[in-house]
């Protein structure tokens, strides 16, 4: 039995990357889990481009996007990793920072997103807003604004850790682009209606499913998942008249990398119709390019006026000193 | 003068106790060195931290200790059908991943819990388990039935003598807890409440979850912060190293401290009939705790009855043998350094010996397994091994590190005990280890043995923290394949995952404890 399991265990460690074919080249991609598992786009954009490009995907998944960046960032140029995939805007500033990244060599001016994009390291693919999520059914007149927020009785909310998780860092970077030097005050009033700081937006995200808040902070397109998975009519996004804060997912380049034709291929390919189509109903997020038709489910999503972006330099330079900002208001 | 016998089982104790420690240096100096150059300075306010989580801490250690003493006696006296399921139950609780704790509680007593959908009807509810209280109630859940498992066998194993002398005096049933109970229960207190200030000390996911903002955290929270937000390895070398250093304050005088042994032997036969009301009080007891400590974990369960779908995942199956895989190696692995060590200290005359072997198992108690993870990451790169490929490894010699504290304070007890009472007859028979071992110590601690390949098992079953960096398309666990499902939407998914976890853990301190029981009493 335990010479089975010892044999299981070698066999564990020595299949993988190492069985894999040697003659094909192989394109490593560094990503946040829920990005490669099963049912997101990892496995279809792998199959897709493998078939086009005579080469082999793996993605590489840790536990956030986060976690990809300190990976490369700790293994350095030795990184196995050719590509990164699901970087965001509040970390770009930081992962440009790093010096690690190439330059990306594709042309995005092309692109369909609600900002202008210029960036050479890193590639758009996918791209959301920030939006409190309630149940249509349970708040009938979800507030209208932050000050709509702080001003309603006993509205609850919950919030994400912005010293984990890049959407609790995303709601800093909101309040911070929407009221400048007042966020502290909004912050200030809003502690009262915060029925907790989860550390990542899954545990938040799931105790809102349980009913321990009116409202969640994600992102304008959730309620698309639950339409097209659950048949859910009942969640929406409650839009604010401040704008919404975007998250624009990125792909970079590692300057490492032995493989950067092929890497550049791959960031080519994916802001093309073909892999773009694969990302809403995967992902739940927006395409960058306009596809012949709606995805599912994200017909009827809320718009917001104003997007709203700061400059990834500021992020990185001044984000510590407005999490503090945040998290002092609750005293 | 040490016999050769004591020497052969102190140089391997000695060895793991050295190795751990080494271990543990190594790992916070790879961080260190990586971190040159990368610092910000920044250092969050330690000394508020220290405070709002020492108060968190001692509240959680103090009832948890109660509730456990209380749960322990109230099982000693009464018998029933599925006793044995129950006391597994309670010890599946220690290692249950925090955030799959918080989510039971909340199913039970959250807005539209359990609770509040039984009294919405006559307009009433309960206030929100959010903020200290909800964190105190979520660590008691933990630890107060991770005492009463730990102290159960102490007042299930009372010598049958004394039960008997006790029984002619017609003792009361408050003077029978004060002579007989209480001088078995109370030497294993103060490293109970160590353990468990430990545990409440640097919980991360309850913590944040329950915790309501910024004003309840813990050391634990601000090192993950420096590691994944700032990059900062240099403040999170120092904060683990406060970290650290608190703990060893504690950690000296618990493990210093002689513990003094349960009795083996069963003596639950012994009737001692007592007044009715001894019965009623215990049971009520084991009804409050089943609704207070037990529901929450019930309702882990019910709530991933939907697991249909997760059964039809490949993935889920590969996890699952990967868990199952590692798990059993590490189980394992902390059995046998936790041998050694518990039988060097069982031969360790002096307490500053004893402290310096167990010491270093204990401190893994505070290691927080974000650095723990940093640090073999690091290390595997430095050293040009394959990260992808060796991760595989590092979570079976973590779950193992992760375990040991537990497997020492396990097994000490039990091997000092049997030392005390045979070792003079083994030495004057020139017994050598090994034979000491299989004729004195094996039939003597089957139970013990399992318990210990229980937690190890069930450990690295629930650990978030370390495959967080080695985790990959190739090596899934349990644990992070619940994590992806819920970052995805995947809530129902996640829910079976974690109840299929729990099921798996309950099974696991039912059945191996008593299985290793009755395999060593088999040659007796």
């Amino acid at each position: 039995m335990i010479r089975n399991l010892v044999l299981a265990a070698l066999l564990l460690t020595l299949s993988g990357p190492a069985a894999l074919a040697a003659d094909k080249p192989e394109l490593t991609i560094y990503t946040y889990d829920s990005f490669a598992a099963d049912w997101g786009p990892g496995p279809q954009l792998k199959a897709a481009f493998e078939a086009k490009c005579g080469c082999t995907v793996n993605f590489v998944a840790t536990d956030s996007s986060i976690g990809a960046l300190r990976r490369v960032q700790l293994e350095g140029k030795s990184t196995s990793a050719d590509i990164i995939v699901g970087l965001d805007t509040s970390v770009t500033g930081q992962a440009r920072a790093t010096g690690l990244f190439a330059e990306s060599g594709v042309d995005t001016s092309g692109l369909n997103l609600p900002i202008a994009w210029d960036d050479k390291e890193f590639v758009p693919f996918d791209w959301g807003y920030f939006a409190f999520i309630y149940n249509t059914t349970k708040l009938p007149e979800p507030p209208t604004s932050f000050e709509a927020l702080n001003a309603a009785k006993d509205l609850k909310i919950l919030i994400e850790d912005p010293r984990a998780d890049t959407p609790g860092l995303g709601l800093v970077l909101w309040i911070k682009a929407a009221y400048g030097d007042k966020a502290a005050g909004v912050w200030k009033a809003m502690w009262p209606h915060v029925v907790t700081m989860a550390p990542d937006w899954s545990a938040a995200y799931s105790l809102f499913l349980k009913g321990e808040a009116d409202m969640v902070l994600s992102y304008t397109t959730s309620p698309a998942y639950h339409i097209v998975a659950d048949n859910d009519l009942n969640y929406a996004a409650a839009p604010f008249e401040e704008g919404h804060y975007m998250q624009v997912e990125v792909a970079g380049v590692l300057k490492s990398s032995p493989n950067k034709e092929l890497a550049q291929q791959f960031l080519t390919w994916l802001v093309t119709p073909e892999a773009q189509t694969i990302i809403p109903d995967t992902n739940w997020m927006y395409p960058v390019v306009d596809l012949p038709e709606t995805p599912a489910g994200f017909e009827d999503l809320i718009v917001p006026d104003t997007p709203l972006l700061l400059p990834d330099d500021e992020v990185t330079a001044k984000a510590d000193e407005w999490i503090n900002e945040a998290l002092d208001a609750q005293h | 003068m040490l016999s050769r016998s004591a020497v052969q089982r102190l140089v391997p104790g000695g060895l793991v106790a050295a190795g751990g420690g080494t271990l543990l240096v190594t790992l916070l100096v790879l961080i260190a060195v990586s971190a040159a150059g990368g610092d910000s300075g920044r250092m969050p306010d330690i000394a508020r931290i220290l405070y709002v989580s020492s108060i968190q801490a001692g509240l959680s250690t103090i009832f948890s200790l109660i509730f456990g003493v209380a749960i322990a006696w109230a099982f000693n006296r009464l018998s029933f059908p599925g006793r044995n399921l129950s006391v597994g139950f309670l010890s599946a609780a220690l290692v249950t991943p925090g955030l799959v704790v918080a989510f039971g509680l909340i199913s039970v007593w959250g807005r539209a819990g359990w609770v509040n959908t039984l009294l919405a009807p006559f307009g009433l509810a309960v206030p929100p388990v959010f903020g200290l209280f909800g964190i105190v109630y979520a660590h008691i859940i933990l630890d107060a039935t991770f005492a009463a498992a730990l102290l159960l066998p102490r007042l299930d194993g009372l010598a049958a003598t004394r039960l008997r002398l006790g029984r002619s005096l017609n003792l009361t049933p408050w003077l029978r807890f004060r002579t007989l109970d209480w001088p078995a229960l109370r030497p294993a207190l103060p490293g109970l409440a160590a353990i468990i200030f430990l545990l409440s000390f640097t919980s991360f996911p309850i913590v944040l979850t329950l915790g309501g903002g910024p004003a309840n955290q813990t050391l634990e929270v601000a090192i993950y912060a420096a590691v994944r937000l700032d990059f900062d390895l240099g403040a999170a070398v120092r904060l683990a190293l406060v970290q650290l250093a608190i703990s060893a304050v504690l950690i000296i005088p618990a493990t210093a401290l002689s513990l003094v042994p349960p009795a083996g032997g069963g003596t639950r036969a012994l009737p001692w009939p007592e007044p009715r009301g001894v019965a009623r009080l215990a049971g009520l007891i084991l009804i409050a705790a089943g609704l207070f400590l037990g529901l929450p974990l019930v309702a882990v369960i019910v709530g991933g009855t939907g697991f249909g779908e997760v059964l039809g995942q490949q993935s889920f199956w590969n996890a699952t043998a990967t868990s199952l895989i590692v798990g059993i190696g590490a189980a394992l692995a902390a059995l046998v350094a936790g041998l050694a060590v518990a039988s060097a200290r069982s031969a360790a005359r002096n307490p500053i010996a004893g402290f310096a072997l167990s010491a270093p198992a204990y401190v893994y108690l505070a290691m927080p397994s974000v650095t723990l993870s940093l640090g073999f990451f690091l290390g595997a790169h430095r050293l040009g091994l394959n990260t992808g490929t060796i991760g595989f490894w590092v979570l079976i010699i973590a779950g193992a590190l992760l375990a040991l504290p537990y497997a020492v304070s396990t097994l000490t007890p039990a091997l000092t005990g049997i030392e005390g009472r045979y070792g003079r007859l083994a030495t004057s028979l020139r017994l050598s280890p090994l034979q000491r071992w299989r004729l004195i110590a094996w039939p003597l601690i089957g139970r013990e043995i399992g318990l210990v390949l229980a937690m190890g098992f069930c450990f690295s079953l629930g650990d978030l923290g370390v495959i967080s960096l080695f985790g990959s398309e190739n090596l899934s666990t349990l644990s992070s394949a619940m994590n992806r499902a819920l970052g995805a939407y995947r809530t129902d998914d996640a829910a079976a995952i974690s109840a299929l976890m729990l099921i798996l853990s309950i099974a696991v301190f039912v059945a191996l404890p008593r299985i290793f029981e009755r395999l060593s009493r088999a040659g007796t």
